[in-house]
């Protein structure tokens, strides 16, 4: 192919013919930005963000759909072509929550701040799980944001998390299509497209069918290739950007397929395909259950030994003789059944085991059972008792056979009946963990990459079978690697095809890994009727409980929870909070009371879903029970008239000021209410909040109403108009209140905060809510939650409340994977309570 | 609870052709192998056999005069319980304990026999003692696998009602035998289970969960109410309460207000009171995580700070998390507090002890997690008020042990809300309510306490003897001085050995 010359920006670059002007461009070093362009998709223009200027062409063509030319003269960078590309940065940021990118206080915050909150919807950047790694972002800062016109129409659509694996948020789709492109390429036949027109343009399937009936394969590249947290991997979305990505070969089918594996440290957390192509995609299994399989709680972590009717776990020296032992004792009647899922090496050894110890060798299908067992013969054998003892290394023996064995040395990853009836149980790396090279049904081979950590004791399959075979006193198996064994295998045959291919539909999908149901370890496949053991449920509701007599969302990510709690109602006074529980599995979480009737019993409640115990019970629907309600809790404010008061609230903060503005105003105090929100659109109870105090100022992060920045300003504002401020409370987020303090603090004027500690009881009987005020250990719950903001060693406080940081991260998607494993009785996609549209 | 807590056939060791009953020696309970234990949450011992259970109960030289009965807090007739068993007669057995005893699953798991009846039992002179809490715990799970116990007999009702604050053993106790009487008995617990320290304290290993939960399904079957999530103190007063009708008050809020060491570092990630611990463990059963959704702890070093039983329990509980498991104690072995029982299975698991060493300071890094320990070692000086040699500092003896967990298991007070909430009940300043000991009646009329809350951080079944005297006390205070049926208890003697 010829080379062509031309310039750029006053630079002589030189392609090959053919490329565009941006490709021309990204090969000289030069940046033109871009949105929906992507290196595997065809040119588009929707996005217009890479205008260049070039001699002699009239406008402004985008750059990713023209030819370069021989000779040409282009300009990526010019006044006009800012002002062009800010413009579209509003229009395509306006319907997009931007909070975050205009806000005074985003770098403090995020310092504070590291990770992005859980949050269910995305109402700003802080709260968005595609923060760290967010080209709209970038392109934003780099256009100096504070200069762009961009309010937020929020959309109000409902978040879509009833499908398995992905949820959606299209409140945050800038229609790119970078998706339904992508869809459109690997499949033909996109499963979504772009829905609705005009202001209600949006992404979705034909007929807004659920994924799971819209002919999506779950490959997960439209989840990839989306510039913006729109589309989110459940099970990986808050571990943000993967550490590495590292390329190896997907074994839970014959497929064998290409990945990119995506790892936080020694975690997995996704696996990617290589290229965004119809020949590289990847099946439902191999993008989402894999990292599920590999991190389940139930792997198997240690040796175990049978002694004396038990399986006792034992060092590894001990059970692989104990196991040597036990196979001698049957020797001459000893079998190997291998699956084929395991690396080559790995078959190999296992072959070779056999082939020393004069043993028969039973080979599964890597998506097969005990009944799949070849050659037949053995499995003849197997059940006439005539093998005595078996090496098998996963849920491949039937019950009868194992009630016919005497000896069985499971070697394997997860729990199952073989494991449960063995003698010796050796815990086995699996998939990620392990190096080595597979053979796939094409007949290719394919490196596999150990990139994560097997869990507690389990180790490589090869080394296991190295070590028994040695333990028996067999020679041969001297090796130091893995790759030592690759150059023996000679003649390795390729596994059998699968009849369909689970790339091509999740009709496809194999149910069985290594014999075990993949759905018992990964529920939400269930959604795709994959076969399961039967399982037992969680917990019974509780037979009494809570009623919720009203729920709404107030506003996005806010919601409103009318409770029957005749318990706590009668009692309640302002700054207090309740402790509830969704249901018996849930956390004892507390919330601060908004409100509450004495006479009907009732509590209110504002609670923002950010993590798993919010977001168990923003689910519920009115009507419902929650478990358990306990209160009221804590110290309440200590009401008196003290002349103006300043009253701040954030976040769920606003509701909680409100019946401490409502009491202080009826002790005879000027009341100003300050309350703040990222944007006008989140701020809520201003007309409640109005009837109980003197003055309602207002304050947003983007500036769309009221003082530009957050409670602090709108202090400072009273301040600088030489308003007399006796006191101040601040409650909401703990960064919110910090900062209140700090502006407070120079002017000596008390203020008092509402601590939000990690909690376990919320009665005073367990020290998790420690906090340290002016030097000295309190208990938040019952010494607390109100204390003095200047006194508070926030940093501290800062810690203990990521404490669990880590854990909550997995704690969501496992309980949201449960919720979405129910979708099929889900009467409607906003089914799981999260709707803003009234209806 | 895994297996059948009572294991039919296994032959005893010792059934070989009758002997003489005094050399018959104490039948051993089998228990789980601690290389298993250590890694689940499985109950340790595994309970008599049947036959095993005959044996040890043969062992029983019938007293004229049982000082065993003496030595238990609720004077269980134990030579009578004991024969039933000797006799095969296990369910009537069981009744017999039941007609003192509401809880005995729970008591001969977790009663420090060897220094109540046990002690005082006269075989203990020149042989071993009868394991009566083995006797006691057999009695008790036969029943509840073979099914079948009559409910209790409830007297007609007196139409006198009376709140029972705390669901702990001392609540259970009284609302069990008032209800039996014929009163209306609600009782208010603030948690959201109840069973007090029985269900959010003691390990699932010592004593598994649904024993607590069977016996308070039956105390619901007695007609008491429970209701959970109600914070006496936050919501109604002592006072409401009496004002709304109740004819009298018991007070069993026990001993939960943890106690830190107050040395630098205390607030670093990774420290926890053993109740934390402990409840995120047991009541919120985090050790089922993520199906659970309370965060867990994983800790790869546990240091356990302190000598008693709860320091025993957090201590194995951290090893069964996964954890290398260390208690640092001040004082030297036989100062500690813990049951021999409790430390022995401790170390049989793994559990490592540094003795006679003192934390000084918490090490934490940049995140503030802890990293490790500073200690000082102690050596014993002169005896101290309470008898114990008094452990004093080594000069210059610091060393540092890592971890990243630190578990502060120094006691608990009394819990502090109800007191606080009664102005005119009278407290020690320890913060115990004060209570009279024959009638455990307070100094507020109407108004009983007992258990922990009384006694100071004390033992399951002190908490049930108080708790058998207040409701005779309450009943005759609602009855006009009228005796309730049944003995009266007679008090716990200090054991005289
Ligand atoms: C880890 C641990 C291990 C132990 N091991 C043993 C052992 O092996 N053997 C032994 O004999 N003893 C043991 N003990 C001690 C024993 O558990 C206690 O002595 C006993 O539980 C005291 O009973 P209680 O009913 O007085 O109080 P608790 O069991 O503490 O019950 C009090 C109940 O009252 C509730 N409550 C408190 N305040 C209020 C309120 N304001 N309103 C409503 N409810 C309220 C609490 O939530 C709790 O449920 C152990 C203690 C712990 C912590
Ligand atoms: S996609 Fe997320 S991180 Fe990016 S601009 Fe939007 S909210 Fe912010
Ligand atoms: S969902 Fe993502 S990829 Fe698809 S159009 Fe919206 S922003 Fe673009
Ligand atoms: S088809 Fe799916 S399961 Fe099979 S190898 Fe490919 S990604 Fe893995
Ligand atoms: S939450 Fe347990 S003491 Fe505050």
């Amino acid at each position: 192919m010829g080379k062509i010359s031309l310039t750029i920006d006053g630079r002589r670059v030189e392609v090959d013919e053919g490329r565009t002007v941006l490709e021309a461009a990204t090969e000289a070093g030069i940046t033109i930005p871009t949105i929906c362009d992507h290196k595997d998709l065809s040119p588009f223009g929707a996005c217009r963000m890479c205008i260049v200027e070039i001699d002699g062409v009239r406008g402004f063509p985008t750059s990713c759909t023209t030819p370069a030319a021989p000779g040409m003269v282009v300009r990526t960078q010019s006044e006009e072509l800012r002002t062009l590309r800010n413009r579209t940065l509003e229009l395509m940021l306006s319907g997009h929550p931007n909070g975050c990118l205009v806000c005074v206080h985003r770098e403090a915050c995020e310092k504070y701040r590291p990770r992005p909150t859980k949050a269910g919807r995305t109402t700003r950047c802080g709260f968005c799980s595609n923060r760290d790694e967010c080209n709209i972002r970038t392109l934003a800062f780099a256009a100096k944001p504070q200069e762009l016109a961009i309010p937020t129409l929020y959309s109000s659509y409902n978040l879509e998390r009833g499908d398995p694996f992905m949820d959606r948020d299209y409140n945050l789709c800038i229609l790119c299509g970078r998706c339904w492109r992508i869809c459109e390429k690997i499949h033909g036949v996109p499963a979504i497209s772009i829905i609705n027109r005009g202001k209600w343009a949006r992404i979705g399937t034909a007929f807004d069918k659920s994924h799971v009936e819209s002919g999506c394969t779950f490959c997960g590249a439209c989840i990839d290739i989306c510039p913006t947290g729109t589309l989110a991997d459940r099970y990986a979305r808050w571990y943000g950007r993967p550490t590495a990505e590292t390329p190896s070969t997907c074994t839970l089918c014959p497929e064998g397929c290409s990945v990119l594996a995506l790892t936080e440290g020694q975690k997995l957390i996704a696996n990617r395909m290589i290229a965004f192509s119809s020949q590289t995609s990847l099946c439902a299994l191999g993008r989402f259950a894999y990292p599920q399989v590999v991190n389940a709680p139930e792997r198997l972590t240690r040796p175990l030994a049978r002694e004396g009717g038990e399986l006792i776990p034992v060092d590894w020296e001990s059970a692989l003789h104990a196991a040597a032992e036990g196979l001698q004792g049957s020797a001459g009647s000893v079998a190997v059944v291998a699956s084929e899922s395991t690396t080559r090496e790995d078959r190999h050894l296992y072959a070779k085991l056999a082939g020393a110890l004069g043993a028969r060798l039973g080979t599964v299908p890597s998506v097969s059972g005990p009944e799949a067992l070849e050659p037949e013969e053995l499995k003849a054998d197997l059940h006439s008792g005539k093998i005595e003892a078996v090496i098998v290394n996963g849920d491949l023996l039937d019950e009868s056979t194992l009630g016919q064995l005497k000896y069985i040395v499971a070697i394997d990853c997860l729990p199952s009946n073989v494991s449960e009836a063995a003698q010796v149980v050796l815990p086995a790396a699996v998939l990620s963990e392990s190096q080595g090279t597979y053979r796939n049904a094409a007949g290719e081979v394919k490196p596999v990459a150990a990139v994560s950590a097997s869990p507690g004791e389990a180790r490589t399959e090869w080394r296991i079978v190295r070590d028994l075979a040695q333990a028996m006193g067999l020679s041969g198996f001297e090796y130091a690697a893995a790759s030592e064994i690759t150059p023996e295998i000679t003649s390795d045959a390729a596994p059998g095809r699968l009849s369909a291919n689970p790339r091509f539909s999740v009709n496809n999908l194999p149910g069985r890994f290594r014999g075990h149901y993949l759905a018992d370890t990964v529920r939400s496949l269930e959604a795709f009727e994959l076969p399961a053991s039967p399982h037992k449920l969680l917990e019974q509701a509780a037979a009494d409980g809570f009623a919720l007599l009203e729920k709404r969302e107030v506003v996005p990510n806010m919601h409103l929870l009318k409770i029957k709690a005749p318990q706590v109602a009668p009692y309640a006074k302002p700054g207090q909070f309740v402790i509830l529980m969704a249901k018996e599995t849930s956390e004892r979480a507390p919330f601060t009371l908004v409100d509450w009737d004495a006479e009907q019993g009732s509590i209110t409640v504002i609670i923002e879903e950010v993590g798993r115990s919010s977001r168990e019970l923003v689910s519920l629907r009115p009507g419902a029970r929650i478990a358990h309600v306990s209160g009221p809790l804590g110290v309440p404010f200590p009401i008196e008239k003290k002349g103006t008061v300043v009253l701040g609230g954030g976040c769920y903060g606003i509701g909680a000021i409100y019946p401490i503005a409502r009491a202080l105003k009826e002790a005879g105090n000027e009341v100003i209410c300050a309350i703040e929100a990222c944007g006008d659109y989140l701020l809520y109870m201003e007309s409640e909040m109005r009837s109980v105090c003197d003055d309602l100022l207002v304050a947003t992060k983007d500036g769309s109403r009221g003082v530009h920045g957050g409670v602090q300003e709108i202090f400072k504002g009273l301040v600088e108009a030489g308003r007399r401020v006796d006191f101040f409370v601040a409650i909401g987020c703990t960064f919110m209140m910090r900062m209140a303090s700090e502006a407070t603090q120079p002017f000596g004027i008390p203020t008092y905060v509402a601590l939000n500690p990690i909690m376990v009881d919320g009665t005073g009987m367990c020290g998790a809510c420690r906090v340290s005020v002016d030097g000295k250990t309190k208990f938040a719950c019952a010494d607390g939650p109100i204390f003095d903001g200047h006194s508070v060693d926030w940093d501290e406080l800062f810690f203990r409340r990521s404490a669990y940081a880590r854990e909550e991260i997995e704690a969501l998607p496992q309980m949201a994977e449960i919720t979405a494993s129910g979708w099929q009785q889900a009467e409607s996609r906003g089914s799981d309570g999260c709707s803003l549209r009234q209806e | 609870m895994g297996e059948q807590p009572v294991e039919k056939g296994s032959a005893p060791a010792a059934v070989q052709p009758k002997p003489r009953k005094a050399r018959v020696p104490r039948q051993p309970m089998p228990e789980r192998d601690p290389r298993r234990r250590r890694t689940n949450f499985e109950e340790v011992p595994k309970g008599y056999s049947e036959e095993t259970a005959i044996v040890e109960a043969s062992r029983c030289i019938k007293c004229k005069k049982p000082f065993c009965i003496l030595g238990c807090p609720v004077n269980i007739d134990i030579p009578k319980f004991v024969d039933l068993i000797a006799q095969g007669q296990f369910m009537e057995a069981f009744l017999k304990l039941k007609e003192q005893n509401s809880l005995p699953a729970v008591c001969g798991r977790v009663c420090p026999q060897e220094t109540q009846c046990e002690a005082q039992c006269v075989m203990g002179k020149k042989y071993e003692p009868v394991a009566i809490g083995r006797l006691e715990r057999f009695a008790a799970d036969y029943a509840q696998v073979h099914g079948g116990v009559p409910d209790p007999e409830r007297a007609p009702s007196t139409g006198k009602r009376v709140a029972v604050i705390g669901a702990g053993p001392a609540g259970i106790t009284v609302a069990g035998d008032l209800a039996q009487w014929g009163h209306e008995v609600v009782i208010f617990e603030a948690l959201h289970l109840p069973g007090g320290v029985l269900m959010y304290g003691i390990p699932q290993f010592r004593l598994p969960k649904e024993i607590v939960q069977y016996e308070i399904n039956n105390l619901r079957k007695l007609g008491v109410r429970i209701i959970t999530d109600h914070v006496i103190g936050k919501t109604e007063t002592v006072d409401q309460l009496l004002k709304e009708g109740f004819d009298a008050v018991f007070i069993g809020t026990g001993a939960g207000l943890p106690m830190f060491l107050g040395i630098p570092g205390e607030n670093a990630i990774g420290v926890y009171s053993a109740n934390e611990f402990l409840t995120r463990v047991n009541l919120m059963r985090a050790y089922d995580f993520p199906r659970y959704a309370t965060a867990p702890i994983r800790p790869r070093h546990a240091i356990t700070v302190g000598g008693g039983n709860v320091a025993m329990d957090s201590a194995r509980t951290a090893l069964r998390l996964g954890a290398q498991s260390t208690i640092v104690y001040r004082r030297s072995r036989v100062e500690m507090p813990a049951r021999a029982e409790e430390v022995h299975h401790g170390e049989e698991e793994g559990v490592v002890f540094h003795l006679l060493t003192n934390p000084t300071r918490i090490l934490s890094d940049a995140t503030n997690r802890v990293t490790g320990m500073e200690c000082l070692k102690m050596e014993l000086g002169e005896p101290d008020a309470s008898g114990r040699r008094r452990p004093v500092p080594i000069k210059g003896s610091e060393f540092v042990i890592p971890a990243d967990t630190v578990i502060v298991s120094i006691g608990n007070m009394p819990n502090p809300l109800v007191p606080q909430t009664s102005p005119d009940l009278g407290i020690t300043r320890h913060g115990t309510i004060v209570a009279n000991p024959e009638t455990m009646a307070t100094s507020k009329p109407g108004v009983f306490a007992g258990g922990d809350i009384v006694s100071g951080a004390a033992t399951v079944i002190s908490a049930m003897g108080q708790a058998k005297i207040a409701a005779r006390s309450i009943h005759k205070f609602m009855m006009d001085g009228a005796e309730p049926p049944g003995q009266p208890p007679t008090l716990p003697q200090t054991p005289a050995r």
